[in-house]
């Protein structure tokens, strides 16, 4: 009998389970997709990143040559997402990425499949939605991409997630982060967005960057032409033998979280924003130097916080054929960063290396010891702007161009001055300055052919010199392709992106990059 | 990053211009209805729906004779709104939101972004295909067009359509053959000022999806420009009248 009381339990139980599992699957909506790409390119030119008999980051294979192959990536892209009665929505993306180099740099390491095949994981999306949490109030929690503004691709109220850097075909493509958003939407288009990150991300760099640090002929990165003059002299004495960077990572504390705060709404037919940002710039900027025995100098790099006071606004003018126009920007209140000079020549003792001001208020020579007097500045605390204005039509069927004005690039952070090497001089020769936010010019125009099956794309990005510029220099990127859609969600892509200036210019500077040529494939399904 | 989502924008953002309430002129009443009273009533029988939900399939045939096909679904509210979601294709994860005919957004994945385009958008096709903005899906006519009686058959008036003064159309002049059951278009003409037939347009497979609306299963444009290429929209399901919620047709909504 109660055997037979328990096995009729358990098959009521059964039962009210796949009746509850049935209504529930009834209410799910379950959505799956992703692309598999592959991205092949060559280098033409450039400087060897490492120098040739340095060890190469991972994988140690992909070495950027003058002349050789500087990317060979397949990427399988999966996106899942699964919806319950319209209140919930769980989201995952997940890329495989497979180098296309090895890291083989003992036998043994050929004894691993992860050592000759390196791979990475990318994703971005990891989060939750609850919508309607309360009356008009949605929830977004987890790993995500927060975007904000209205231009195309220079957003200067876009700071929540950091930047990748390292294609840069992508001019910046955002890095995905642990986060918590609230949106509240009241009433129409009026949309609250509160965001709270709490642990920074720093930029992923490009393969070249370093040489902004380790390359030993550039000028030490202070703001005062007389303290970068003394120091580029000592430089020249004691020529670094060697050059560690090493980074001083924001610990993981609740002073260290970042927020930001958004209103956007639509008023007389234009969309426009507030915003609000307290975090961190994404690229590190030098902030310490040790001079340590024989010579061997360590460099420690920061993260400056900022505050950003953002704006933006878009709309369309039908009286020019409704054209498309956007205004954005973002008034930067950066933490001001020193640089602090050691010196650990003498084992156990390191002794501060600083300047004095003169009763006119100019720096002269070094003085190394304590008392401490006055570090070199490289980010002043003085608020700047970046801001971009553009425009953008379709002439017809086959033509669409695209036009802004950019003020501050996406890499450009802090008032003041970029230092340049000029290209031949010595240490302690004077530098190539010129204003470290530029004006820059960036067009592009898309023509359609054979019904959208070939599209010849070409943009560019042009630096508009400025007042007070040392010797400016014309410099720009250029970026033509071809994509020819072979077949459904089925696109092939040929192009270049072309950097042109000279070394001691924006785009000529071999830490950002070296022109490449590529070969593209992508199904998205 | 744009470029894309120009291309994709552009039939929807017509639609919603052309669900504005039309103006209608007043016709004569005889025996026979005048070309004004017809179009009020195509226009009426095309709209009888308060929300609409289709799965659509969007079929390009390439001069080697083969279709490439996208999958949308679009999700329509009176007066004007529209919401269309990218399901297959080249444009999967991409969505648009027309909310009049001035306001038009569009989330792109590849970027997690909505951007806010600007309605030259109108000048652009669609994926490739032969649909453009004032072709595609004209849900309402009586407000661009004035009308005139010009034949009439068994199965359909014919009826001429001129465009109203002061709208600048690519096809200003419009041949409808209008069904008598449903009174809806059956084929449409298309053609320039000098009345030269541009493209032709033709609705299919009508199937009653609510007491009070019929739905072209089916529409088929070609481009006589183009060397006669064809373009067609096959409508898989459709849903009249589900509720569809204002919440639906939000710029919140299009990012989630």
């Amino acid at each position: 009998m109660r055997a037979g009381a328990r096995g009729h339990a358990t098959v009521a139980a059964t039962l009210a389970l796949l009746a509850l599992s049935s209504l529930a699957r009834a209410d799910v909506e379950l959505k799956f997709g992703g692309q598999v790409s592959s991205d092949l390119r060559y280098r033409l030119g450039g400087a060897e990143v490492p120098a040739y008999g340095t060890d190469a980051p991972f994988p140690s294979q992909q070495r950027l040559l003058k002349y050789g192959f500087s990317r060979n990536e397949n990427r399988i892209k999966t996106q899942l997402s699964l919806s319950i009665s319209q209140r919930v929505k769980a989201v995952a993306d997940v890329d495989f990425v497979f180098y296309g180099y090895s890291d083989v740099k003992d036998l043994n390491a050929t004894l691993y499949r992860e050592r000759v095949d390196p791979y990475y994981i990318e994703s971005d999306a990891a989060y939750l939605d609850v919508y309607r949490m309360l009356p008009h109030l949605d929830l977004r929690i987890g790993r995500q991409i927060v975007s904000w503004g209205s231009a195309d691709k220079f957003n200067p109220t876009n700071n929540l997630n950091t930047l990748d850097y390292s294609d840069p075909l992508l001019f910046g493509k955002a890095l995905a982060n642990q986060m918590i958003r609230l949106d509240w939407n009241p009433i129409a288009d009026l949309i609250i967005t509160a965001v709270w990150v709490p642990i920074f991300r720093p930029s992923r760099l490009p393969r070249t960057a370093p040489l902004a640090l380790t390359q030993i002929s550039r000028p030490a990165p202070v703001q005062d032409a007389t303290q970068r003059q003394e120091l580029g002299f000592l430089e020249s004495i004691y020529t670094p033998s060697q050059i560690n960077v090493y980074a001083l990572q924001p610990a993981p504390s609740i002073q260290n979280s970042q927020f930001g705060g958004r209103v956007a709404g639509r008023l007389a037919n234009i969309d426009m924003s507030l915003s609000y940002y307290y975090g961190r710039w994404g690229i590190p900027t030098p902030a310490w130097s040790i001079l340590e025995q024989n010579n061997v100098v360590d460099v420690g790099v920061v993260w400056p916080r900022m505050q950003v006071l953002g704006f933006d606004f878009a709309g369309t003018i039908d009286k020019l054929g409704g054209m498309g126009w956007w205004v954005e920007g973002g008034v930067f209140f950066p933490q001001k960063v020193t640089y602090g000079l050691y010196d650990a020549l003498q084992p156990g003792q390191w002794d501060p290396l600083t300047f004095q001001k003169n009763k006119a208020g100019q720096y002269g020579a070094y003085q190394l010891g304590y008392p401490e007097k006055d570090r070199g500045v490289v980010i002043p605390s003085k608020p700047f702007l970046k801001l971009t204005v553009g425009v953008d039509y379709s002439f017809n069927k086959h033509v669409y161009a695209n036009f802004q004005y950019v003020y501050g690039f996406i890499d450009e952070f802090g008032s003041g001055r970029s230092v340049f090497a000029r290209p031949g001089s010595h240490l302690g020769d004077p530098a190539r300055t010129e204003a470290r936010i530029g004006h820059y010019l960036v067009a592009g125009t898309d023509f359609k052919l054979f019904n959208d099956q070939l599209l010849l794309r070409f943009f560019g990005a042009f630096k508009v010199p400025q007042v007070g510029d040392d010797s400016p220099h014309f410099t720009a990127v250029l970026f033509p392709q071809i994509v020819w859609a072979v077949w459904d969600a089925t696109e092939l892509s040929l192009g270049s992106f072309v950097f042109l200036g000279p070394k001691d210019s924006k785009f000529g500077d071999p830490s950002v990059g070296a022109t490449e040529v590529f070969l593209k494939a992508k199904f998205t399904y | 990053m744009r470029l894309r989502a120009v291309a994709v924008a552009l039939c929807f953002f017509s639609l919603a211009r052309a669900d504005e309430p039309g103006k209608q002129s007043s016709g004569q009443s005889s025996g026979h209805p005048s070309g004004p009273e017809l179009l009020a009533k195509m226009d009426h029988a095309m709209n009888a729906f308060k929300d609409a939900t289709w799965d659509c399939k969007l079929r390009v045939k390439e001069p080697s004779g083969q279709w490439r096909e996208l999958t949308f679904t679009t999700y329509q509210k009176s007066p004007g709104k529209r919401l269309v979601r990218f399901t297959g294709g080249d444009n999967k994860g991409m969505n648009v939101l027309v909310e009049s005919a001035d306001v038009v957004y569009v989330y792109l994945p590849d970027f997690k972004r909505v951007r806010r385009m600007g309605t030259h958008v109108k000048n652009q096709n669609f994926g490739g295909s032969d649909f453009s903005s004032e072709d595609m899906s004209q849900t309402s006519f009586a407000g661009v067009f004035d009308a005139k009686v010009v034949g009439e058959d068994a199965a359909s008036f014919i009826l001429e359509l001129t465009a109203k003064p002061g709208l600048d159309l690519e096809c200003p002049k419009l041949k409808v053959w209008l069904g008598k059951e449903p009174m809806q278009p059956t084929r449409i003409e298309y053609m320039d000022a000098s009345g030269k037939k541009l493209k032709t347009q033709e609705r299919l497979d009508y199937k009653k999806d609510s007491p009070e609306h019929w739905q072209p299963m089916r529409i088929v444009v070609t481009d006589h420009r183009r060397n006669d290429h064809a373009s067609e929209i096959d409508f898989l399901s459709s849903k009249i009248d589900t509720g569809l919620s204002d919440d639906l047709f939000s710029v919140r909504t299009l990012q989630r």
